[in-house]
Formats: structure tokens, C-alpha cells, sequence
């Protein structure tokens, strides 16, 4: 096994875990986190570390981590900072991870020499931190997680955060989204681990393919810049960079008491390195799904896009959107015209590009009119890209529930008949209305299973294309 | 003199900068073009100073106390002979700024053939390490702000997009009417200053920041007009 991976699958796969801060009445976060990883499938041995209880949750407590009767892989800390440096310091070289939730460190002046003494004593205990300031970790291959979920299942995305809440952010709504994590770290002050570490992890890590960093200072920058470097793109990285302003800045600072690089070197690093850099949580998430559910194609880059759906006047401002980002939706040549003309659709449906049916064309057939049109797309048009838009309020309540499904089906059946020709992206609009939002949690499901990215807005799909064809045109620009 | 020794020199001196002389040995020793020149102690060496340069010639005055040498009326260009070269010293010494300072001596150049001023740049950055960067001259740089950044080492790549990231990229291809300039000698300089063993991997702890401003570039190459070592 690559000795990265095998460095840091205790802390991603832990075979033992201690947990320090674990209260008898069972109401510390410590508790809740025994609690969490026990309902996530977590059935290795938990060895609570308590000065004087015998026993915690109904676990054998420990007085010290070098008391305990196996090693520990991974370590949960949430006592107060001045007690943590001789708890670490004892623990004999039985410790593989610390993670250290405790704040009052290095984000604060008067914490600095803490941080110091903290890092000393993991080091003298022989062990790697994580943290302090710092909720921990989500590795569903492991049975970890510091949010409320129930089990999910391992994935391909690894993420970075070096904000706790918004890695609870990315966590939860990723997961809504279809996005399956091979682990998302959250590294609080970077005492020890840092970005890079997580970075280098992750592009070694054989379950991760896409990689997610969300980065407010980072020490080590120039670190990432050499393994980003190296690694020329080989697995896509999406960065989300907070504090690229000068006032995000100023609050980036207060945030993770630190100082942090100049925007024009994190644009530079994304160009020279082929990074994607998301302009905000929407994106990063929306990008990160688009890597997870679709092959870039080097050898063919995202150029030409068609969009196909209900909704003239949504489609208009696609259109516009879409031009401002440089994907092309450009009217179909007159062979693919020709073609959809001889379908005889109704009035009032528009055959170029972009292709608006309304719902009176696309229930014909049940829905399976759509196969037809998109044979023609994909047969003759040859784009590099298909957008579907379905406005989910006028086929609620209008046409039979399974037309909805039958156009996206139809889709499919197409999309499997021109292996690697398009990428197929779907897009769910929602009014809002209770009903609808129902029907689309429920469709989006079912859509996700089936490998299909699934986005709420048009132009949403439009910046995930956009960093897809970044990715394609970087990997395209440096082989050979 | 090589990098090293420009470089002790001028900590020696307590300078916070390297004067345009060792600026641009400095370049030369990474193989950068810069004009022929020679510095002269005073008006009267001129003559024997300049034999073999060819002229029109640029003045300077050199001094470690003047750092804007056009505000303070310490550069003339376009000096055909000796002659106008004395006379313009000697006009240049009694400026009311140049007067009061230490002055080094006079910077005699060779100028450029005409071309296109460009500028190529580089700051430390205290995370990333040093950043290399280019803009063309003028307004561009200094108004529309219109300059790529990238990170060292950087490679053939990375130059040519640097250039290609430009909103006034069109303008090296001769638009406008101006005259063409070659990309390649612009790539040449970027990698030169900013590519695998360029200065600023080489230097990457001697400088907080440089600038080559103008570069100006021909047809057929580029010149390094003047130079700006910042030392850390």
C-alpha cells in the first residue's frame, strides 16, 4: 500500500477510537459523538479516558490513553486546552490521531503558546494532530462523523475544510445533493495537519476521484502549489478560496487567527495548476457533483451545448448566461433542423437550440417523445453537452406522474445508444410550492442513482459545465 | 560580477534596493538583454567613456538618494554625440534635486530599438513564495491594472498563457499600428526570471520585490530598459 495511505487510513478507517471529555450523565458533545458513530456502523472497540469514572455509556473508562487495552487509531478530544498538552504527552507512543475540538488556541492571542505546547507534547506522545478548533471528521468508510446523519454510503469525493460549520454545510447538503464522500476533514488551526496533508492524501487515496478544498489561510500554500503542480490535474481539485477581498480578508483573519494570501496567487495557482476555483458554497457543490457523475473528456473539451426543456423564457436567459460563461449554444446546423421538423411537434415548440417543448409536447407518448428528439440531437447535432430542464410545476397536477420520469428515461436510453458522445446534465426547477419541492426531492433521487448530476437552476448547471470544460481544456492543454 | 556578489555588495552599502546598473548586470547574468553602457564620473570623461557605443544615446543619473530619476529631471534620451552628452550632465547636475544628493555617477546607455514597452515584475508572496508577472507598459499596467500573475517556477506553458490572459494581448501582433513584438522573446524573459532555475527561484529569498518596466520589445527581441531590485 502507497505510505501515504497507509499514514492516515487510522484517521479516515479507525480499527480503535478513544474519546476524552465523555461526561457519566451522557450529555457532552463527547457523549453525542460516542452516540453518532455508534448508530453510523462504528463496532470497533471505544474507550472512554476519564480521571475517575469506571465506566461512561455503558464503556469501560480508561484513566490515560496509555492505559487503554489496544492502541488507539483515533482520538476525540473536547476537555479544556490547558489539560489536553499533558493528556497527549502521556500517551506513549499508543496514539495515531488526535483531534482536538477544544478551542481557545492559536485563533486567539493569548492562545499562541498553548498551540506551541499542544503541538509539542502530540509530537513527544507520537502521535499526529488534527486541529485544535476543530470538529473532526465524516468518513462514512470509517463510521466517523461529527454532523447528525444516519449511515450513508462511502463515495468518491474528499474534501478539506478549514471551517467546521462550513464543513458541516458541505457535508449536509452535498449529501442532498447525490454526493457521495470518500472523507471530509475539517483542520480547524492546522497545528499539524494542514491542507497539504489532506491534499496529498486524497490524490494517493485510491476510493477518492474528486477532490474538494475549502481554504481561508493557508500556511501552507506553497506546498499545495507543489503537489498540485506534480499531480497536473490528474484527479479534478475544486477549490473554495474565502477571503479574497480585503474585507473577507479581515474576517478570514479573525476567523482562523492567521494571515492569508493575495488573491492574485490563488487565480494564478487555479490557471497554472489546473485547480477549479468556485466562487461560492453553491458552486463548489454544484462542481463537486458534476466531477463525481461525469468523465471529463480531454480529448474532446466541452464546447458546444444544447439545451432541451419546458420554458421559452428560461431558456432565453440560459442562453444568455451560458454565452457569458463561453459555452456555446449556438442554433443547430439545418440537417439536425431538418430532422426535429419532420417530427411534427405542436406549435408553439421551438426546434433550434435552445429546444423549448412545452409540457403539450413532452407528454406525447407518455413522454417518450423526448427519445426522439434527443436521437436526433445526439445522431445529428453531435454537441459535446446536453442540458434538460424540466419546470417540475406545469407536469405536476397536468400530465400522469410517470411522463416525467418517461422523458428523462428516454433521455437515458439515448445517452446509453452514443457511449462518450455528450454529457448529460438535469436540471430541476421548483417553484417552491410544497407538492412540487416533494415530487423533485423524490425524482432527484431517483435521478442521482442513476449517475445523472441533478441541478436546481440552469445556470447552476452552466458554471458546473464551465469548470468541467476548464478541467477538460487543462488536461487537453498539458498531455502529450 | 555574478548575482551573488551584486547582491552582497549591495547589502554592504545598506541599499534597499540594487542601483539600475546592478539591476541590469544582474539580468544580463541570467542571459536578459540589456543596452551597452558605461558610467562616467563627471562631463569631461565622455568622450573617452563612449568610444565603440553606438549612438543615440539615454542619460541617467545615478544615485542612491533619487528614486523617480525622470521627476527629479535625471534621465535625458535621444543624445546624439559627446558633445550633448556633456552638456546635458552638466544640466542635469544643477537640477535643484539632483544638487542636494549623493550622486554615484552617470549612467550612459545604448537605446533600445523601437518596440513595445512591456513590463515583467515579481513580489514575494509570504505563503506561495515568489509570483512572477506580466503586463504591457503604460496605461495597461498602470491604470487598467491589465497583468497576469503567475506562481515560480513556471514553465513554457504557463509563459505563453500568462500572455494570452491579456485584454491587450492583440496590441503584441501589431494592432493599432504598432509595431510587432515577439512573443518569444517576452516567454524568454519570463523564463529567464521566472522558470525552473530563473532568478527568482534562485533569489527567492533576496528580493521582496522587482520590476523590468520598460521591457521593450521588437520584431526581434527584447531589451531590459530599466530595472528595479527591491531587496528583502
Amino acid at each position: 500500500m502507497n505510505a501515504i495511505v497507509e499514514r492516515f487510513n487510522p484517521l479516515f478507517k479507525p480499527k480503535t477510537v478513544a474519546v476524552v471529555g465523555a461526561s457519566t450523565k451522557g450529555a457532552a458533545l463527547p457523549n453525542v459523538f460516542i452516540r453518532r458513530i455508534r448508530e453510523l456502523g462504528f463496532t470497533g472497540p471505544i474507550y472512554p479516558i476519564h480521571p475517575t469514572a469506571p465506566e461512561i455509556d455503558g464503556l469501560k473508562a480508561y484513566r490515560s490513553l496509555a492505559d487503554t487495552p489496544e492502541p488507539i487509531d483515533y482520538t476525540f478530544i473536547a476537555i479544556a486546552g490547558a489539560l489536553i498538552p499533558p493528556l497527549l504527552a502521556a500517551a506513549n507512543g499508543r496514539v495515531k490521531f488526535a483531534q482536538v475540538v477544544s478551542s481557545g488556541f492559536g485563533e486567539v492571542d493569548e492562545g499562541r503558546d498553548l498551540q506551541q505546547k499542544l503541538v509539542d507534547a502530540a509530537h513527544a506522545g507520537g502521535m499526529r494532530l488534527l486541529g485544535p478548533n476543530c470538529l473532526g471528521i465524516y468518513s462514512p468508510r470509517g463510521h466517523l462523523t461529527f454532523t447528525e446523519i444516519g449511515p450513508r454510503p462511502a463515495g468518491s469525493v474528499g474534501v478539506v475544510s478549514q471551517s467546521g460549520g462550513l464543513g458541516t454545510d458541505i457535508v449536509r447538503r452535498g449529501l442532498n445533493r447525490g454526493i457521495k464522500f470518500s472523507g471530509l476533514v475539517t483542520v480547524g488551526n492546522c497545528a499539524d495537519i494542514g491542507p497539504s496533508d489532506m491534499l496529498e492524501y486524497y490524490f494517493a487515496d485510491p476510493d477518492t476521484r474528486v477532490i474538494g478544498m475549502y481554504i481561508e489561510t493557508a500556511r501552507d500554500a506553497r506546498r499545495i502549489f507543489e503537489i498540485l503542480r506534480a499531480e497536473k490535474a490528474r484527479k479534478p481539485v475544486v477549490l473554495l478560496k474565502g477571503g479574497r477581498t480585503k474585507l473577507g480578508l479581515a474576517a478570514a483573519v479573525s476567523h482562523t487567527g492567521s494571515l492569508a494570501g493575495d488573491d492574485r496567487a490563488w487565480v494564478a495557482l487555479s490557471r497554472q495548476t489546473g485547480c477549479i476555483l468556485a466562487e461560492s458554497l453553491d458552486e463548489f457543490i454544484d462542481t463537486l457533483l458534476i466531477f463525481q457523475t461525469l468523465t471529463p473528456r480531454a480529448d474532446k473539451p466541452t464546447e458546444r451545448v444544447v439545451l432541451f426543456g419546458n420554458g421559452g423564457g428560461a431558456s432565453v436567459l440560459a442562453t444568455d448566461t451560458y454565452a457569458r460563461l463561453g459555452l456555446e449554444v449556438a442554433p443547430f446546423a439545418q440537417d439536425t433542423i431538418d430532422a426535429l421538423a419532420e417530427l411534427k411537434l405542436p406549435p408553439g415548440t421551438s426546434i433550434t437550440n435552445p429546444v423549448d417543448c412545452p409540457v403539450g409536447t413532452l407528454q406525447q407518448d407518455d413522454g417518450r417523445v423526448a427519445e426522439k428528439i434527443v436521437d436526433i440531437i445526439y445522431g445529428i447535432g453531435k454537441p459535446e453537452a446536453l442540458v434538460m430542464h424540466l419546470n417540475m410545476a406545469p407536469f405536476v397536477g397536468r400530465s400522469k406522474p410517470e411522463v416525467l420520469d418517461n422523458v428523462v428515461l428516454a433521455a437515458m436510453r439515448v445517452q446509453q445508444k452514443f457511449p462518450g458522445l455528450a454529457h448529460f446534465l438535469l436540471v430541476l426547477r421548483s417553484d417552491g410550492d410544497e407538492q412540487i419541492e416533494a415530487r423533485k426531492r423524490e425524482f432527484r433521487a431517483k435521478a442521482v442513482e442513476l449517475g445523472i448530476p441533478v441541478f436546481d437552476e440552469i445556470g447552476n448547471a452552466g458554471y458546473a459545465l464551465k469548470a468541467l470544460r476548464a478541467h477538460e481544456r487543462f488536461l487537453q492543454s498539458r498531455s502529450g | 560580477m555574478t548575482a551573488q556578489k551584486l547582491i552582497a555588495a549591495a547589502k554592504q552599502d545598506g541599499r534597499a534596493a540594487l542601483d539600475e546598473l546592478a539591476g541590469k548586470q544582474l539580468l544580463a547574468s541570467f542571459g536578459i538583454s540589456v543596452p551597452k553602457s558605461v558610467i562616467t564620473k563627471d562631463a569631461a570623461a565622455v568622450a573617452q567613456a563612449i568610444a565603440g557605443m553606438q549612438p543615440p544615446f539615454a542619460l541617467k543619473v545615478m544615485s542612491p538618494e533619487i528614486l523617480h530619476k525622470s521627476d527629479a529631471g535625471g534621465v535625458k534620451i535621444g543624445l546624439k554625440n559627446a558633445e550633448e552628452l556633456e552638456q546635458a550632465i552638466t544640466a542635469m547636475a544643477a537640477a535643484p534635486q539632483i544638487k542636494t544628493a549623493r550622486v554615484d555617477g552617470w549612467l550612459i546607455e545604448e537605446m533600445a530599438p523601437a518596440g513595445q514597452e512591456v513590463v515583467v515584475g515579481a513580489v514575494r508572496d509570504p505563503n506561495f513564495g515568489p509570483l512572477v508577472m506580466v503586463g504591457l507598459g503604460g496605461i495597461f499596467v498602470e491604470i487598467l491594472a491589465d497583468v497576469a500573475f503567475r506562481i515560480c517556477p513556471i514553465t513554457r506553458l504557463d509563459a505563453a498563457e500568462m500572455l494570452d490572459e491579456l485584454k491587450g494581448v492583440a496590441l503584441l501582433d501589431g494592432a493599432r499600428g504598432r509595431v510587432r513584438a515577439s512573443r518569444e522573446a517576452i516567454i524568454d524573459v519570463l523564463l529567464k526570471i521566472g522558470g525552473e532555475n530563473g532568478l527568482l527561484m534562485q533569489h527567492a529569498e533576496d528580493f521582496k520585490e522587482a520590476d523590468i518596466n520598460p521591457l521593450i520589445v521588437s520584431a526581434n527581441g527584447a531589451v531590459a530598459v530599466d530595472a528595479r531590485f527591491v531587496l528583502a
